[in-house]
């Protein structure tokens, strides 16, 4: 994938946001920073249904992150929680959209169903 | 950890410190200035001219203003001092503020050196009670009459500013004010700590999240008083009962915690003063104990965590989707992974549990519109019960950690390693299915039903979760019940296999109803038993059992909490004489400790003791402790919503004499509760 982002983005416009609670609402404008300057996105979601835009408008919250970080959350392999408290990523406005972002992202590489490991006996008691 | 140690609080700020306000931390003497899971005062000592000072007195004023009272020199029959110290200390505004007032007794000016000694080793608060080097680069300066101690790691940064509005020499390690005080005159200054929590940009990340304001001392003192305007009144012959009540309100208000996610909203923290944060299991058990007196409670703790509900599957922080979270933290043992608290998802009776209380707390409020908001976290946590935590596809709910290095082995409310074992202490193989798991499950799945009936127009989902109930309780009686010792298996291994050990863990099975009545004088029977019965209260583990000590946490301790879902449970099945020993012991022990009730007691028997003997633990007060009281009440007084009604059935031993609550709270509006104690009816 040339532009991980722009193709994370599209996913959520398309409607690849199938673990929003259908009550959330607000609008998140991420602020991205890479070597040629700074990237706009704005989420805007209404009962769960997310609209992108590159416009900027008001939000609830505002994210900040540079784009190897950013690409690092939406492949899944780093958090955006742990990553707030270490100012991986830093934010202004309602923190919930912080822990809203878990929804957005991708699940982390190989975890496993518990009942996969459920036959395992490598750890005896 | 020591836990006589003197605080203030608010929130998750507080300071910890030795009795005549001086802090010196170190690994068996975890005190400091707290605030975000992090210490930010490691040190904090006052001298004058150049002795240490002792305290006459200290006086607190609610839980978040103290003031000590302190001479200097080492502490005789007879003081004689020719100068002594008031230390004020506060938790304002979100800020450690503590004024010094220096009394001259002397018929002379004296001139005197106040030295206050500080410093910082930025712990986070997981990593108090051991050996920590810190990852990160300590620094130290004094910049514009302020001192600045801080740590950075990466981004990460947090720093502690002092600063005193009278002149003081300032350096690295403390401040010095030398000051001339007249015959009989006093000299005050006021000095305040301020902790930081910095992003790159030198701002506070709180500071730019919308949150309310700090509140101020006086803004505290009035929320108190209004909180305890609005609580049932009680009043009791046994005066155990009444102070035990005032004290667990106090404390309540004390626990209640307003998280980032949630600032307008307070939820019960799981304990002062170590675990100020967002928890599952204490979070929920807490609200359904409260639900008399504080309502409210439940629906900050079923938005928090529906917000933070489980959505993928993280094999470190043992989350799955649906999953409600153990526990929150914000240090930086969190925020680089060292541990999985960001949050960490190994419980599993808390997504049940999530359910029993969005259904316990309609049925007190009538509050429908809740109800109707939280059905997708409510629908998604009985889909966990069956998709994850059904691990063998057997109909039982397991638990099995996938993170072997940080996360719990045991995933119950006995959550230390060795909690859950066969009666001969041998410890049963993962993925465990505890009893108490399997009674939640079924509670769980009824209360659904009647939520999906009721509210969610979903009648073919409540039909399916009824008969699922009614197999999982079929299934139960088959496979946990030990026919030649009537009672029930503790958990089934890996296996299937019986863990055989006698637990108070099946006492939760008579709150959540999945035992079946022919079998219910047997469980009452044993848990009354004089095996398990200490006199005050259920032990966690039965005298007998292998493994069972006085002063095992879980395998022999008693919880006031886990007392008090028994005492509940007895009552539920018609066991009120057993239920009112049950709360009797218990209150009567928490008189003991001013009516705080304690985390747990040493299950010694009673006649050996004769005083009840508080179990050591770090947090008081600890939220489901405090929230027995009100557990036990209610089963005292037979407490349960019908409809739009209160049905009330006191049945209270003859200790009590005559019991009111008055102005409960409800669908019903408000109503008075009025029960006697046996002996005065025979009198009357």
């Amino acid at each position: 994938m040339s532009d991980p982002i722009g193709a994370f983005f599209d996913r959520l416009a398309d409607g690849g946001y199938a673990r929003l609670l259908r009550k959330t609402g607000g609008t998140v404008r991420f602020e991205l920073t890479g070597d040629d300057g700074l990237d706009l996105w704005h989420l805007t979601i209404v009962d769960g249904r997310v609209a992108v835009s590159r416009e900027a408008r008001d939000a609830d919250a505002v994210i900040h992150t540079d784009r190897a970080f950013f690409v690092r959350m939406v492949l899944g392999e780093a958090k955006p929680l742990p990553a707030w408290l270490r100012n991986d990523i830093t934010s202004e406005g309602q923190f919930r959209f912080i822990v809203l972002l878990e929804r957005l992202f991708a699940a982390p590489p190989g975890a496993r169903h518990p009942r996969a490991v459920a036959g395992d006996r490598r750890e005896l008691a | 950890m020591k836990s006589n140690l003197v605080r203030v609080m608010a929130g998750n700020i507080f300071v910890l410190s030795q009795d005549n306000g001086d802090i010196e931390a170190s690994v068996a003497n975890p005190c400091g200035f707290f605030d975000f899971d992090t210490r930010f005062l490691s040190r904090w000592r006052l001298s004058l001219n150049g002795e240490r000072l002792n305290p006459l007195s200290i006086a607190e004023r609610g839980y978040f203003a103290l003031r000590f009272f302190l001479v200097p020199g080492e502490p005789t029959h007879y003081v004689d001092a020719k100068a002594s110290v008031i230390r004020e200390r506060s938790i304002t505004g979100g800020a450690f503020e503590e004024r010094l007032t220096v009394f001259n007794h002397d018929r002379e000016p004296v001139e005197f050196t106040v030295r206050l000694d500080v410093e910082s080793d930025f712990l986070p608060i997981l990593a108090v009670g051991e050996e920590r080097k810190p990852v990160g680069r300590l620094y130290r300066r004094v910049d514009a009459g302020c001192l600045r101690l801080g740590y950075r790691r990466e981004k990460f940064h947090r720093e502690t500013v002092i600063s005193t509005d009278e002149p003081a020499a300032v350096t690295e390690d403390g401040l010095t004010y030398t000051v001339r005080v007249q015959a009989n005159g006093e000299w005050t200054t006021t000095v305040r700590v301020r902790a930081l929590v910095l992003r790159p940009d030198g701002r506070d990340v709180r500071e730019q999240l919308v949150r309310r304001p700090r509140r101020t001392i006086a803004e505290q003192r009035d929320d108190l008083a209004r909180w305890l305007s609005r609580a049932p009144q009680l009043s009791c012959d046994w005066d155990a009962v009444t102070t035990t009540y005032q004290r667990s309100l106090v404390d309540l208000a004390a626990l209640r915690y307003s998280p980032l996610t949630l600032p307008d909203e307070a939820m019960p923290a799981a304990g002062l003063p170590w675990a100020a944060t967002v928890t599952g299991r204490d979070s929920i058990l807490t609200s359904f104990q409260a639900l008399p007196v504080a309502p409210e409670l439940a629906v900050a703790t079923l938005r928090m965590l529906g917000i933070d509900q489980g959505s993928v599957l993280d094999d470190f922080r043992d989350e799955e989707p649906g999953k409600i979270l153990r526990e929150f933290r914000y240090g930086e043992l969190a925020a680089f992974e060292e541990c999985p608290e960001s949050p960490y998802y190994g419980s599993a009776d808390v997504t049940p549990l999530y359910v029993v209380l969005l259904d316990e707390y309609e049925r007190w409020t009538g509050d429908a519109d809740l109800v109707r908001e939280f059905e997708d976290e409510a629908r998604a946590a009985l889909n966990w019960i069956d998709e994850y935590g059904d691990i063998l596809g057997d109909g039982y709910v397991r638990y099995r950690r996938r993170n072997e290095r940080t996360g719990r082995e045991n995933q119950g409310w006995k959550d230390t390693a060795e909690a859950i074992c066969y009666a001969d202490g041998r410890l049963p193989e993962p993925p465990r299915a505890t009893c108490e798991l399997q009674g939640y499950a079924y509670d769980a799945k009824l209360r659904g039903a009647r939520l999906a009936r009721e509210f969610w127009g979903d009648p073919a989902y409540a039909d399916r979760l009824e008969r699922e109930a009614a197999a999982l309780r079929e299934r139960f009686e088959r496979d946990f019940w030990i026919a030649d010792r009537g009672y029930y298996a503790l958990a089934l291994d890996a296996d299937g296999r019986q863990v055989d050990a006698l637990a108070s863990n099946m006492g939760h099975l008579l709150w959540s109803g999945i035992v079946d009545a022919s079998r219910a004088a047997l469980v009452a029977e044993h848990l009354l038993g004089p095996r398990l019965f200490s006199g005050w209260g259920v032990r966690t583990l039965a005298e007998g059992q292998a493994p069972y000590n006085p002063l095992g946490y879980h395998l022999g301790a008693v919880w006031p909490f886990d007392n008090a879902l028994i005492a509940w449970g007895l009552r539920r099945y018609g066991f009120a004489e057993e239920a009112g020993r049950i709360a009797e012991g218990i209150i009567d022990a928490a008189h003991y400790f001013q009516g705080r009730m304690p985390e747990a007691l040493a299950g010694y028997p009673r006649e050996l003791t004769r005083f009840p003997v508080r179990y050591p633990t770090a947090n008081s007060p600890q939220a489901l402790a405090t929230g027995a009281t009100f557990l036990l009440l209610r089963a005292l007084l037979g407490l349960e919503p019908a409809g739009e009604h209160l049905v009330m059935a006191p049945r209270v031993p003859a200790r009590f004499g005559r019991v009111e609550l008055l102005d409960v709270r409800g669908r019903w509006g408000r109503i008075d509760v009025i029960g006697s104690g046996l002996a005065h009816v025979d009198r009357g």
